[in-house]
């Protein structure tokens, strides 16, 4: 058997040993494909970061400080950040949410959010998330198979240490190899890391009974969240209310008058109403001249003609496919 | 370019001959027929038999029969047991004398004279032989002098034995003749025991056509055929008013009141012997008038074929032949007035409909029916069995069918018709082309009878035969037993399968073969049939009453009692032990058979088929109480809601989405199991629409969440120790979903789950879902929730409303719908198929039951939703269910009109796979796409049609005797993967407290710990908390979840310890890449290949799977390994 490739691309390959359970009592090896992280935009800790790939499905920051002191000794790993951990930010977040409204009259206005930059705004932003978010209902939650996952380091030359030691399993004799390869922890403390299996689908069920109190405390506050995102977007209504734009024009807001502008609903409601009524006018104005009724019979003759055609077409079609008039025996 | 006129321009353009045969075929009719007519069309040229091929070499051999039989020698009178002696002795050949035989004393005179007629008839003339008929038999009747016979020879079998003689002769020297290249045997004429007649199967093909066959080897040139030869009479042999239906032809040695009894059968077999040509003149003069004839006669052909009938006396005794004869007739003058009922202008679909109205109308079977301008004497044709009476040649044409074969054709008749007359169905399909003689599908119950084993009894009646005599009187007990009008009609059909008669070498008398069983098959009226008192008449003092009393005591036997009613009326009452419709038929028919014939006794002659299937599944009686329970718990449920006071809106209304509240689930809801929590039924809520909602998604959610926390509140307050509340997290992706949902559990043990259905979620998932301004992915989410919405808050309420309305219209709806539950979950597809798709299916074979009518039987049902499985085309043709009853022509067309879209847009069949729509959902995705993804995958839904196909054949080849179970074993080698879960880790899982630490390991956690937990949860009377979900699917949720592109789960029921996994064949080796689907390892390398090339980690994957279920996966099995 030839050896395995110790890279493809810039991708270093770390064979992994999976220790074998009773249920599948066959130890194999599991392959994560390290490189250093490049991501499209660059950020200052870059270079003591590495990228993984294929990371396993059962993967835990604790797995991985883990995997890394048998790499390369304990103190070098710092922290972990999954692939769909990651998406969570793109997601809409709960403390982002605020009314339609407001959200259009943003838009509309060409008056994009400002950037809170500002550290305090962003801890005041991550406390209302957090304070508003629903309770978790795994103790645990699952990679997809194949998927990412960036690794931070203390420092450059840890990085560096970790992809030479990676370069170093491949090396010597390809029997023997496997036995040098790190090995993935299976036996971690319950402590550390919630176990699967039974328990994790046990603690998953209770979990997904939330005491009433915590449940109402997150709605509670999400509510007060959204009220002031609605709070703030009135105010910004009455401000635009007053205030031309560049090219003069006042923008129609809510609010403004005795008669405020319709909810999106009820506009709706209005043009369907409308559109019915014209449908209802058309539909008294057919077969009102006699033409119109020689036209309807000619259309109708040739739509008769058509569907027949049609159905020869099918026949035809079906004849095709064998057998389909072979009674069956 | 010259002007031209208007006028002008109109002449110039004249409408081709060509339009106009289109437009006049265009307006002929509906769309539906006329796509009828062109497939029959194509039928009959595909069955088309060409003759000059397929019939090699009969002529020739039709030429070497007629001119042995012309030089045989007459010879003059012998007495008949001397000639037939001699003829033993000299050729070996046994004379097939009919029963009972000629006595060694009686001195009739046989001679043999030339015949004074050959002539080949039937449907070998008139060409209307098609390919796929069992037997092609070409038919040569040989008319034997008249002066060989007497002119009393009509009495007492005479003219039979004479008949018998002269076969037997022709039989002689046909052996010595043709020996070489044909085999000649005996058989009876249609099964008909008076008439034996002469087989010819041509053995090896003469030797220029076996040169033709080693040239061309794989080409079969000719097919089975044997010729028939058949003696008959000239038409004036007997005077035709000897031979009335009424009349007593067979007397001798018989009682003075027997011998008056009349003789139907062999006065209308003898009528039948003078009419061959006079028949085949007729045939001839309407091909000649009528061009749909010939067509129309093949058509009936193949109907009666797939429906398993023919001439002969056990299939019917109704076949071409007499359904050609049938229609001449009809054409001819059928009214009393000498007037043709049918003109010959119609068309061959046309002439087949008509004849398929008239059978349906006419029921022959119970009222005599006269072609022409005959009076039938009514008193006599009452008691002659199915009458078709053609007064021109004096003669019942329906003599060979019993009532119970008329009874059979005039059901068919009538669903055919039903289905004619249906525009919306595929009328094409199941009329030719499905073959619906499987005795499982086609009746609730099916009994197989020994009948060698039943006492002998002498059958004086009519030489018919033992099997017909015993049958007939099989039927008459039953009839009386099941279909009696004045205790309402159990059964709507029975039929009784009687056994073929082969046909035997000339040198054997003929014999039934041992062991025969007939079959019984019993088509139910559901209603009718459960009915587990019949109340007989009422005891009175009158002299009619008394006599009525009687014959029901002589009747029933002991089994029938006096029993006093309400309203103080006493009547003789039969009480049945058994519960179910199938038990009771079982044992009214054990009981009335061993009452009247002795049979069944012993338990070994009488066995009964059908109920298997349904034994499957542990169906009790008292599952429709426990389904109308929930309804009812569930009911108040609804009521407790409503009474709610201070809920800031009002509710609009409450509707169950789960099958328990439709009488679908595969168990009966159970309640306060000891070993489980609670696992609450689905119910949603929705209230008057208001302005108050918050217009966004997510915060449209948490309001939902609130409110649901304050009916939760507001339900305990109510009715404190009564109702307890939890709210429940969903496990949602993302926040716009729905996220929590309420799960109200009563004291009694009922429990529902409560999701809030929103007006403006909706709106602004619609909105969502039209802005072209938003990101792609964001309205691909959108749409997927709206789907996810609508199926929740709009269908499935209207589908359970629905269910449960054609539940309690048909009563065999619920048993099969779990009988196909349970095969879909013994075969673990049901993890693929939404649970509303699977109802859908099998409510299909009740709303659209042709070629049967709307099944009475959980088999039936069953069984026919398999064969439907089986034959739908789900790639080319989209299911409509007209649940409504009001879906228009135009509705139909649109959905037709979506289905070809989808397949346009997506030629792959990847995200539409099977194509849906009912009366409430024509977009036909409703039910068979879940969150987005198509619920069955394409392979999946190949899976149950292979699945499906397969059972059919089984049961068609295993017929009645097939072990139901057989249908249901899972085959698991087909998986590449199983993992074992273990039981009793799963059902660690099934009860938890709300007390349980999550961070806690029960594993670790000492033994100390666990108990305090056990007694504090006894001590306190802690209730567990509800079900989420069955932890085995959510372990396969996670899974799936996990593992989307690696690897298809199947699984069936919650109770399914074995997932079964295949690896997706598409994911091959491949270059390396960041995002890959799944995990990968590097491919060993080889030389030449440039780059490095990665597969699928197979054993690296299956191990995880192992450690992410780690106690709850007992064993993992690997093919090959």
């Amino acid at each position: 058997m030839s050896p395995i490739p110790a890279t493809i691309g810039d991708f270093s390959v770390l064979p992994v040993l999976i220790p074998s359970l009773p249920s599948f009592p066959k130890s194999v090896v599991h392959y994560i494909y390290v490189r250093r992280n490049a991501p499209k935009v660059p950020t200052a800790d870059d270079s003591r970061r590495l990228f993984f790939t294929n990371v396993p499905v059962d993967s835990t920051e604790v797995h991985l400080r883990s995997l890394f002191t048998s790499l390369v000794g304990a103190g070098r790993f710092e922290s972990a950040t999954f692939e769909h951990e990651r998406k969570d930010d793109n997601s809409e977040a709960p403390s982002d949410a605020q009314p339609l409204h407001a959200a259009r009259l943003l838009a509309a206005h060409g008056n994009k959010k400002r950037k809170r930059d500002d550290a305090e705004e962003v801890a005041e932003r991550a406390r209302d998330e957090k304070a508003a978010r629903l309770p978790k209902s795994w103790t645990r939650t699952l990679h997809r198979s194949g998927s990412t996952a960036v690794v931070q380091l203390a420092d450059e030359k840890s990085a560096e240490q970790v992809l030479k030691a990676i370069g170093k399993l491949h090396r010597g004799g390809s029997s023997s190899s496997s036995k040098k390869y790190p090995v993935w922890p299976t036996t971690l403390d319950a402590k550390l890391v919630p176990r699967l299996g039974t328990s994790w689908l046990k603690a998953h069920n209770v979990l997904s009974y939330p005491s009433k109190a915590a449940l109402q405390t997150a709605i509670d506050n999400f509510s007060a969240l959204f009220s002031r995102r609605e709070q703030e977007a009135a105010e910004l209504a009455k401000r635009l209310r007053n205030e031309p734009d560049e090219n003069g024009f006042v923008t129609v807001t809510r609010g403004a008058g005795r008669t405020a502008p319709a909810s999106m609903t009820e506009a709706e409601e209005a043009k369907r109403k409308m559109l019915e009524r014209a449908e209802k006018k058309k539909a008294e104005m057919t077969d009102f001249y006699r033409f119109q009724l020689r036209e309807r019979q000619k259309e109708e003759q040739a739509e008769l003609v058509k569907r027949f055609e049609e159905d020869r077409q099918k026949v035809f079609e079906m004849r095709a496919k064998r057998g389909r008039f072979v009674p069956e025996s | 370019m010259e002007p031209v006129s208007a006028k002008r321009r109109k002449l110039e353009h004249p409408i081709s001959s060509e339009e106009v045969a289109l437009v006049a075929a265009a307006s002929t009719g509906l769309s539906r027929s006329r796509a009828f007519i062109l497939e029959a069309e194509e039928l009959l040229g595909e069955v088309k038999l060409s003759y000059g091929t397929a019939l090699q070499g009969v002529d020739d051999l039709l030429h070497r029969i007629k001119g042995s039989i012309e030089a045989i020698e007459p010879h003059e009178t012998l007495r008949i047991t001397h000639a037939a002696s001699k003829l033993e002795k000299k050729h070996k050949i046994r004379v097939p004398f009919p029963e009972p035989k000629p006595a060694d004393d009686s001195n009739y005179k046989v001679s043999f004279a030339k015949p004074t007629q050959f002539n080949v008839v039937g449907s070998y003339v008139s060409k209307t032989m098609i390919k796929t008929q069992k037997d092609h038999g070409v038919d040569m009747v040989v008319v034997m002098p008249g002066d060989i016979f007497q002119d009393k020879d009509y009495l007492d079998m005479r003219y039979f034995y004479k008949r018998a003689y002269y076969l037997a002769v022709i039989a002689a020297s046909l052996r010595k003749d043709i020996e070489s290249v044909a085999q000649v045997l005996f058989e009876y004429l249609n099964g008909n025991p008076l008439c034996p007649i002469i087989s010819v199967l041509p053995t090896a093909k003469t030797d220029d056509s076996t040169a033709q066959n080693s040239e061309s080897p794989n080409k079969k040139t000719s097919l089975d055929y044997h010729v028939r030869i058949i003696p008959c009479s000239s038409n004036n042999l007997f005077p035709k008013a000897k031979l009335q239906l009424g009349t007593a032809l067979l007397r001798r040695g018989r009682a003075e009141d027997a011998a008056s009894h009349p003789t139907p059968f062999y006065n209308s077999t003898l009528a039948a012997e003078g009419c061959f040509l006079s028949y085949l003149r007729l045939l001839r003069q309407v091909e000649k008038k009528c061009a749909g004839f010939k067509s129309a006669c093949i058509l009936g052909r193949v109907w009666l074929q797939q429906r398993g009938f023919g001439g002969d006396i056990s299939e019917g005794g109704f076949g071409h032949f007499e359904w050609s004869l049938l229609l001449a007739l009809l054409l001819q003058g059928g009214d009393s007035k000498g007037h043709a009922t049918l003109s010959t202008s119609l068309s061959g679909t046309q002439l087949f409909k008509a004849l398929i109205q008239f059978l349906s109308v006419t029921n022959f079977g119970e009222k005599p029916c006269a072609l022409g301008a005959a009076v039938l004497e009514q008193e006599h044709a009452a008691d002659a069995g199915p009458v078709l009476f053609d007064s021109t040649r004096q003669l019942n044409l329906a003599f060979k069918m019993s009532s119970w074969s008329a009874a059979l054709i005039h059901h068919h008749a009538k669903w055919t018709r039903s289905l004619l007359n249906n525009n919306a169905a595929d009328q094409f399909n199941p009329t030719f082309i499905l073959k619906t003689d499987a005795p499982l599908q086609n009746f609730d119950l099916v009994a197989r009878l020994n009948y060698d084993n039943t006492p002998k009894q002498t059958t004086e009646d009519e030489c018919r035969g033992r099997a017909w005599a015993f049958s007939n009187k099989l039927y008459r007990i039953l009839r009386r037993a099941l279909a009696d009008k004045e205790l309402g009609e159990r059964a709507r059909l029975i039929y009784i399968q009687t056994p073929r008669h082969p046909s035997w070498p000339l040198t054997n008398s003929s014999s039934p073969p041992k062991n025969q069983v007939m079959e019984i098959g019993v088509l139910f009226d559901s209603v009718n049939m459960a009915r587990t008192v019949d109340r007989g008449p009422p005891a009175g003092a009158t002299a009619e009453e008394k006599e009525e009393c009687n014959k029901f005591r002589r009747f029933w036997g002991e089994k029938a009692e006096l029993r006093r009613f309400e309203r103080d009326s006493i009547r003789e009452t039969l009480i049945w032990s058994s519960t179910s419709t199938f038990e009771i038929c079982e044992e009214i028919m054990r009981y009335i058979l061993g009452l009247h014939l002795r049979i069944g006794v012993a338990g070994s002659d009488l066995s009964f088929y059908g109920n298997a299937f349904s034994s499957l599944v542990p169906f009790k009686p008292t599952d429709l109480g426990v389904f109308n329970a929930a309804r009812k718990d569930f009911s108040v449920f609804e009521r407790d809601i409503r009474d709610l006071e201070d809920l800031p809106l009002h509710v609009r209304r409450i509707a169950p989405i789960c099958p328990e509240l439709r009488h679908s689930s595969v168990k009966p809801p159970s309640f306060g199991s000891s070993k489980s929590g609670p696992q609450p039924m689905d119910t949603v809520i929705s209230f008057e629409a208001s302005g108050k909602w918050p217009e966004h998604l997510i915060a449209i959610q948490r309001t939902k969440a609130a409110f649901l926390l304050m009916i939760g509140n507001l339900l305990e307050k109510s009715k404190p120790g009564h109702i307890r509340t939890h709210i429940g997290l969903e496990d949602a992706q993302c926040e716009s979903e729905n996220v929590c949902f309420l799960d109200v559990i009563y004291e009694s043990g009922a429990s529902f789950r409560l999701r809030i259905q929103s007006d403006l979620e909706e709106t602004l998932l619609e909105r969502q879902v039209k802005d072209r301004s938003l990101d792609q992915h964001i309205r691909t989410r959108a749409t997927t929730l709206l789907a996810t919405f609508r199926r929740f808050y709009t269908h499935l309420p209207l589908h359970t409303q629905s269910i449960s309305t054609f539940v309690t219209r048909f009563p065999a709806l619920s048993p099969s719908i779990r009988l196909l539950k349970h095969w879909f979950n013994a075969h673990k597809l049901s993890c693929h198929f939404t649970q509303d798709f699977i109802e859908l299916a099998a409510l299909r074979v009740f709303l659209l039951p042709y070629p049967w009518d709307a099944p009475s039987s959980a088999t039936t049902g069953f069984l026919r939703t398999l064969l439907f499985l089986a034959h739908w085309d789900w790639r080319s043709e989209p299911m409509i269910l007209d649940t409504s009853g009001e879906m228009t022509a135009a509705e139909r067309k649109a959905i037709e009109t979506r289905f070809q879209a989808w397949r346009k847009i997506d030629p792959g069949i990847n995200h539409t796979v099977l194509f849906v729509a009912t009366g409430h959902d024509g977009t036909g995705v409703a039910y068979t796409t879940v969150d987005g993804q198509a619920q069955p995958s394409k392979v999946a839904a190949t899976r149950m049609t292979a699945l499906a196909k397969s059972a059919c054949r089984l049961i068609k080849q295993e017929g009645v005797t097939v072990d139901p179970r057989r249908l249901f074993v899972p085959s698991l080698k087909d998986y590449d993967v199983l993992i074992h879960l273990s039981s009793k880790a799963t059902k660690s899982i099934l009860k938890t407290y709300p007390t349980d630490d999550p961070s806690r390991d029960d594993e670790e956690g000492s033994g100390l710990t666990k108990s305090r937990f056990k007694n504090l949860d006894e001590r306190t009377g802690q209730d567990s908390l509800p079900l989420v979900q069955h932890p085995a699917a959510v372990f396969l949720d996670q899974l799936n979840a996990a593992y989307s592109g690696s690897l298809v789960f199947f699984r069936g029921a919650p109770d399914d310890a074995t997932i079964g996994a295949i690896w997706n064949p598409q994911m091959q080796k491949r270059t390396f890449r960041v995002n890959l689907p799944t995990s990968y390892k590097p491919a060993v390398e080889q030389s030449g290949e440039e780059e490095i090339m990665v597969e699928v980690n197979r054993e690296a994957i299956v191990a995880e799977i192992a450690r992410l279920g780690l106690d709850l996966i007992e064993r993992i099995d690997v093919k090959g390994e």
